[in-house]
């Protein structure tokens, strides 16, 4: 808990101009609004820890990201652990809740999961580089506040076999330039073409660095579930080990 | 240094704070996360205007609703979403971009097929992102109607608009419209007069430079339709619109009227045509082979000819010239190149459009009055689209049921009642018809379970005795001596809230009924202008007569009993009279010369009594039916002898108001339901806020609040049915709250129901479910500005602070609601191999009074709620007291079981510690290994999966399903509960014994070994640390 920090400061942010802005403006101000373009870059691997908050119950939940792309999510219920979008340099695997063994996703999941390797820790860091485009939709009111809607462009995904955009829109705050809320199309699945909608808040500074503590999943005008996170590990040690498909069922 | 920051803080806030500026009582963010909810009906869906293929990709389908918004299909049309529900829900007409189908799509507002109920539209709409954002292109604001929109293939930046344009009036939007920017200037390249628009556009898809226009001159009013006249004409241009002619030769001389034009894609000199000509014998189909140098008539069977303005829409088979398909009352098809017809298969009536699968013919699409349908095998069978609720609601209202049902008729869709929730969801089979034809007003009696209905013109009024499945006829009918009766399309009716069995009708008299309409008074004069000129609907329609009733005209179209005096009763006219009587009928005063800003003869849609006063009332006027789409309300604290108008510049300029409806007890809240959707007022009409939570700007034709819930439901006309739960919150708003950084509002005692009904999601895969209300508590709080930086959290508290559970908090600027379940949490539950369902089970809390404390950052907020049990519970007060105390005594004793196993298991990790390091030791700690792990495996499964290969149920199991059963069902424990309890306490009690006696026994060797060695002692955590749950 050494790591976390209560964050009284939000109104320094508020001095920046509410004045005409480009993409690529809003996107450094965000950046360096939480850290620095260079603390981010430094980052080589997360550890979030935090509770699901399902009906009564509290799960506790935690995922392991690293530069090098190897990914690990996990909840632990009634001494059994459930993974899920465990990911170890080759194989995306997940525990089946029926037989609670270990299993492999489908290759076009597998590939498309690939594909958001490179936004370790963010996928806005460095975006040109990873020929990601951005454009600035415009002014727009959500929760209640003013923000700026861009939408980000990233590598083309695959959808039952053909090509699609992977194209996700993000709310900036004018005043202070953190997403407060990120939309994408469901592209696959019973939910295909309703809007996922994800909701930030809570953001608190880890180490130089500010997350958001609080993140509201689920699809747009319907209640989300919250995710509280507890704690971030900034380049923790990593036992590479716990990403291993586990061979034998 | 967190005290100088606070006070830097406090400075920073201060120049705020003295300026004490008014925070505007307007806005989005008024609403924060308050959120409308669907319920449909989708089971007859509603109108469709367009439908549209992607050029390469069979599954990807779009339809174009009537008043209902864009919706998209991936599936072949097995499930649709909608993907424009921030602008206009009007469709024209929906195109792809030939090369970048998946990114451009454009849409025309404005539906086409002008019936007598049509919405308007209000621009022409690009979105380059597939539909995720649209952009509404500059010049087309007034096009009212935009009837196509076609792209050069070979040059998408090439696109040709047709606007039909007004209906009611004169308008010099209308014609051909150019781009050759994709869509930056425009050019109107065909234009013939005001009163004359672009019904079709066509492009020849292989020549792009040939382009078909049919003209259409036409125009309604509210009394009459006129389709035809001399400018009506087919034109042709073969150099790309620089130049037009018509196209004639062939056609019969005269006035012209709707005219549909197809060219067959497989070989475009093949071209058809459908005609309204002064010659019955002449209408119908006629066909050119030679790119319309010459025409030939072949056909004028019903289904060619039925009412043109309506069914004006010729498809041809992509891949042979031979087959076509036109819309009409059932639709019609030919295999000879439009020799013979015959009728397409059985599906909803009024079909306006048809398309095939780009790759296969068979397989076909048709838009109807009830939505979508789709065909496999060319036409002959069709089934419908279950999840397109696009239903079409005249009007609304409620009962008082729990939970309440709604009442409503729809556009050629018949009268319908259903719940506003439902087990699982509303869905199709929660809905039960109550009427024939076009429903209109539907109306519960208040007192007996008896539904009034009717259909159009007043045709048939029905009173249905639900319970005993028994309906009468009940229409006023005109008695020796009476001159004519006129009932209006959507004639009114009205019960009584002081006498149960009274019922009021509307002809151009007030008809009352003391006896649920077996008898009828009149009890006014005539209180319409009773103008001739507005009452010749026989001539109406133009060149096809269309005298349907939808134009009738000088009539009544609204009745409102005050709800604070039976003799007070106000009457609205679809020509522009307001007239109230305080005598229960006797004398009538006429009050329209009083109304302030008000054209004469507006139509008055709807007049409400209020609550507030007995000479209180609100009055909205339409004048779209003259081309005045204006928004009207105004209200009179006198009885009509003075309004006053409570329209702000807030509203839509376009958003003609059809219904208005006061809050009960705040006089200052209003909903007013507009063609572009809902607005809200907090301030009695000073500032409106448009309603946009999940509320798309659909033409809103009735809103009704139910008084208990305090929901708004809207009658929408395109969307079915939408509600917003709970709007008590709207009623506290003023600057004082807005002021503050927090509020909480005031809220009743919330019931924990006890409803377990079974629901099956049967069909839900495909099927349209309307969401529920939720039965949880709600805590609704203000935020003044969105919370994003910092810790903010949200618990349950009993009256002591002790911690029952934690919440979500919203974090909205404006208006945050959160639902609790009344539950406090999940026991903490043994380890094992498998999962124990039963302990996912979190207990209800006891009625009583609760601290809803919020945390942030540095303050702290609190709000008491007070929940109750049901009323209906089954049993006793000391039955659930007893209830709820076993429910605490499985609770603690599946959490002792928990502990007991984690001290097992943590003693059992030292043992296999000792084993493998210790060797002196190793057997006694075996010895303790042994004993305890065969215990274990008694105490909780050790073996299997969670499905079929699952181990017989041990102590865990066994006692968490009981847990479980205890604390979900809160009436009398059972007797076989008991016998179980019983059972259950007498192993654990065993279990317990035989651990002690395993540590007394081989435990007291192996704690003294690691005494003796100094090794740390088994890792158990205190009781109060392993089962927290913070």
């Amino acid at each position: 808990m050494k790591t976390l920090q209560l964050f009284i400061l939000a109104f320094l942010f508020a001095a920046a101009p509410l004045s005409a802005q480009t993409a690529d403006e809003i996107i450094a101000n965000y950046l360096e609004n939480t850290g620095g373009t260079e603390n981010w870059e430094k980052l080589d691997g997360i550890v979030f820890a935090g509770k699901l908050n399902m009906q009564g119950m509290q799960l506790p939940i935690t995922q392991v990201m690293t530069k090098s792309g190897k990914q690990l999510m996990k909840a632990d219920v009634q001494g059994q652990t459930f993974y899920q979008e465990v990911y170890d340099g080759e194989t995306l695997w997940g525990t089946n809740q029926m037989t609670m063994a270990a299993e492999k996703s489908d290759a076009e999941t597998t590939n498309n999961f690939k594909n958001n390797l490179n936004d370790f820790p963010d996928p806005f860091l460095n975006y040109k580089e990873k020929m990601y485009t951005v454009e600035l939709i415009g002014n727009e009111t959500i929760e209640g506040t003013e923000t700026y809607k861009i939408k980000l462009v990233k590598e083309p995904i695959m959808v039952d076999g053909q090509e699609v955009e992977d194209v996700s829109y993000y709310y900036f705050d004018t005043e202070n330039f953190v997403p407060i809320v990120v939309e994408e199309e469901i592209t696959q699945g019973p939910g295909k073409g309703m809007i996922a909608q994800v909701k930030f808040s809570d953001y608190q500074e880890v180490d130089g660095l500010y997350f958001p503590f609080s993140i509201v999943q689920g699809v747009k005008d319907q209640p989300g579930m919250q995710i509280t996170l507890t704690e971030i590990k900034l380049n923790p040690d990593i036992d590479e080990t716990m990403f291993s498909y586990p061979e034998e069922k | 240094m967190k005290r100088v920051l606070i006070a830097l803080l406090g400075l920073a806030l201060l120049p705020v704070a003295t300026e004490a500026q008014e925070i505007a009582l307007k806005g989005k963010e008024l609403f924060g996360d308050m959120n409308a909810r669907h319920i449909g009906p989708a089971l007859m869906s509603g109108r469709i205007n367009d439908m549209e293929t992607h050029p390469t990709n069979p599954r990807i389908l779009y339809a174009g609703a009537a008043g209902g918004g864009v919706w998209k299909s991936s599936d072949g049309g097995a499930t649709f979403v909608p993907i424009f529900d921030d602008h206009v829900q009007s469709i024209g007409a929906i195109a792809l971009d030939p090369k970048r189908p998946d990114e451009v799509i454009w849409v025309g507002t404005g539906e086409t097929w002008t019936r007598n109920s049509v919405s308007i539209g209000d621009g022409l709409y690009k979105s380059t992102d597939g539909g995720n954002n649209w952009k509404e292109i500059p010049g087309f604001e007034n096009s009212e109607r935009i009837a196509s929109v076609v792209i050069n293939p070979n040059n998408t930046d090439e696109v040709y608009v047709g606007v039909l344009g007004a209906l009611w009036s004169d308008s010099e939007d209308r014609g051909v419209y150019k781009t050759t920017d994709g869509g930056t200037t425009w050019e109107k390249i065909l234009y013939v007069n005001t009163s004359t628009g672009a019904a079709d556009v066509i492009m020849d898809p292989k020549n792009p430079s040939t382009l078909y226009v049919s003209m259409w001159q036409f125009r309604r009013s509210g009394w009459g339709f006129n389709s035809g006249g001399a400018h009506s004409a087919l034109y042709k241009s073969t150099d790309a619109g620089k130049t037009w002619n018509k196209i004639h030769n062939g056609f019969p001389e005269g006035k012209l009227g709707r005219i549909a034009i197809a060219v067959a894609p497989s070989n475009p000199s093949i071209l058809y045509s459908v005609l309204e000509t002064e010659d019955p014998k002449k209408n119908g189909l006629w066909r050119s082979s030679n790119a319309g140098q010459n025409w030939e008539h072949l056909n004028n069977d019903f289904g060619l000819v039925v009412r043109p303005f309506y069914f004006s829409r010729i498809t041809v088979d992509p891949k042979n010239p031979d087959v076509v398909v036109k819309g009409g009352l059932t639709g019609s098809i030919s295999r000879d190149g439009g020799k013979t017809f015959k009728d397409l298969g059985n599906m909803h009536s009024d079909i306006h459009d048809v398309v095939f699968d780009i790759n296969n013919s068979e397989i076909m699409y048709a838009g109807t009055d009830g939505g979508v349908y789709r065909s496999w095998n060319g036409g002959t069978t069709f089934e419908i689209v279950e999840n397109l609720p696009l239903s079409q609601f005249y009007h609304i209202s409620v009962d008082d049921a729990e939970p309440y049902n709604v009442y409503g008729g729809l556009q050629d869709n018949g009268s319908w009642y259903g719940p506003s929730s439902a087990p699982g969801g509303v869905t199709a089979r929660d809905w039960n018809s109550v009427g024939y034809g076009d429903g209109f007003r539907v109306l519960k009696h208040p007192t007996k379970n008896i539904i009034y209905s009717e259909m159009q013109g007043a045709d048939n009024v029905w009173r249905y005795d639900v319970d005993k499945n028994r309906t009468k006829t009940i229409q006023p009918l005109p008695k020796k001596g009476d001159v004519k009766l006129r009932f209006n399309w959507n004639a009114p009716m009205a019960v009584s809230a002081h006498v149960p069995d009274r019922f009021y009708m509307g002809s151009q008299f007030v008809h009352k009924s003391d006896d649920m309409g077996d008898t009828w008074t009149i009890i006014s004069p005539d209180l319409t202008t009773n103008d001739p000129k507005k009452q010749d609907q026989a001539k109406s329609g133009g060149l096809s007569v269309d005298n349907s009733g939808a134009e009738n005209h000088t009539t009544i179209f609204t009745i409102a009993e005050s709800p604070l005096d039976q003799n007070i009763l106000w009457v609205g006219t679809d020509d522009g009279n307001v007239q109230v009587t305080t005598d229960g009928g006797k004398n009538w005063n006429n009050v329209t010369p009083n109304l302030t800003g008000i054209p004469a003869n507006t139509w008055v849609y709807h007049i409400e009594a209020s609550v507030h006063g007995k000479g209180t009332a609100y009055a909205v006027f339409d004048g779209h039916t003259t081309g005045d789409m204006k928004p009207y309300a105004l209200k009179t604290t006198d009885f009509g002898k003075t309004w006053k108008s409570i329209i702000s510049d807030d509203i839509q300029e376009n958003a003609f108001v059809r219904n208005i409806q006061e809050d009960y007890k705040n006089e200052d809240l209003l909903f007013l339901g507009t063609e572009m959707g809902l607005y809200v007022t907090i301030d009695g009409g000073k500032n409106w806020s448009h309603f946009t939570n999940n509320m798309p700007p659909v033409a809103v034709h009735f809103i009704d609040l139910q008084k208990q819930t305090n929901d708004p439901v809207m009658g929408t006309h395109g969307r079915g049915v939408i509600i917003i739960d709970d709007i008590s919150p709207l009623r506290e708003l003023d600057q004082t709250v807005l002021a503050k950084d927090v509020h909480f509002f005031k809220t009743e005692p919330f019931t924990m129901t006890e409803d377990s009904g079974f629901s099956g999601s049967f069909g839900a895969e495909t099927q349209f479910v309307g969401a529920n209300k939720s039965t949880a508590a709600r805590i609704v709080y203000y935020l003044q500005k969105r919370h994003t930086f910092g810790k903010m959290t949200m618990e349950v508290q009993d009256m002591e602070g002790n911690t029952i559970t934690t919440l979500s908090p919203g974090k909205s600027k404006g208006i945050n609601v959160v639902n609790w379940g009344f539950n406090t949490v999940a026991p903490k539950m043994a380890e094992g191999k498998t999962l124990s369902f039963g302990g996912f089970t979190a207990p209800r809390v006891p009625a009583g009074k609760y601290k809803v404390v919020l945390t942030k950052g540095m303050d702290t907020y609190s709000h008491t709620i007070e929940v109750a049990y049901d009323e209906n519970s089954l049993g006793t007060m000391a039955e659930r007291k007893e209830q709820e105390a076993l429910t605490n005594t499985l609770y603690t004793m599946v959490e002792d079981l928990a502990y007991m196993v984690h001290e097992i298991t943590a003693t059992q990790d030292k043992a296999q510690d000792v084993i493998a390091n210790h060797p002196k030791g190793k057997k006694d700690a075996q010895k303790l290994y042994d004993a305890l792990e065969s215990l274990r495996k008694d105490l909780v499964i050790t073996t299997g999966d969670n499905y079929v290969a699952s181990a017989e149920p041990e102590l865990r199991e066994r006692m968490g399903t009981l847990y479980s059963n205890v604390a979900t069902s809160y009436d009398r424990v059972s007797g076989a509960l008991k016998q179980n309890f019983e059972l259950i306490s007498e192993d654990f009690e065993a279990a317990k014994e035989r651990y002690e006696n395993i540590m007394k026994k081989e435990g007291e060797k192996f704690m003294n070994f690691l005494d003796k060695n100094e090794l740390e002692k088994p890792a158990i955590q205190s009781k109060e640390a392993f089962l927290s749950k913070a």
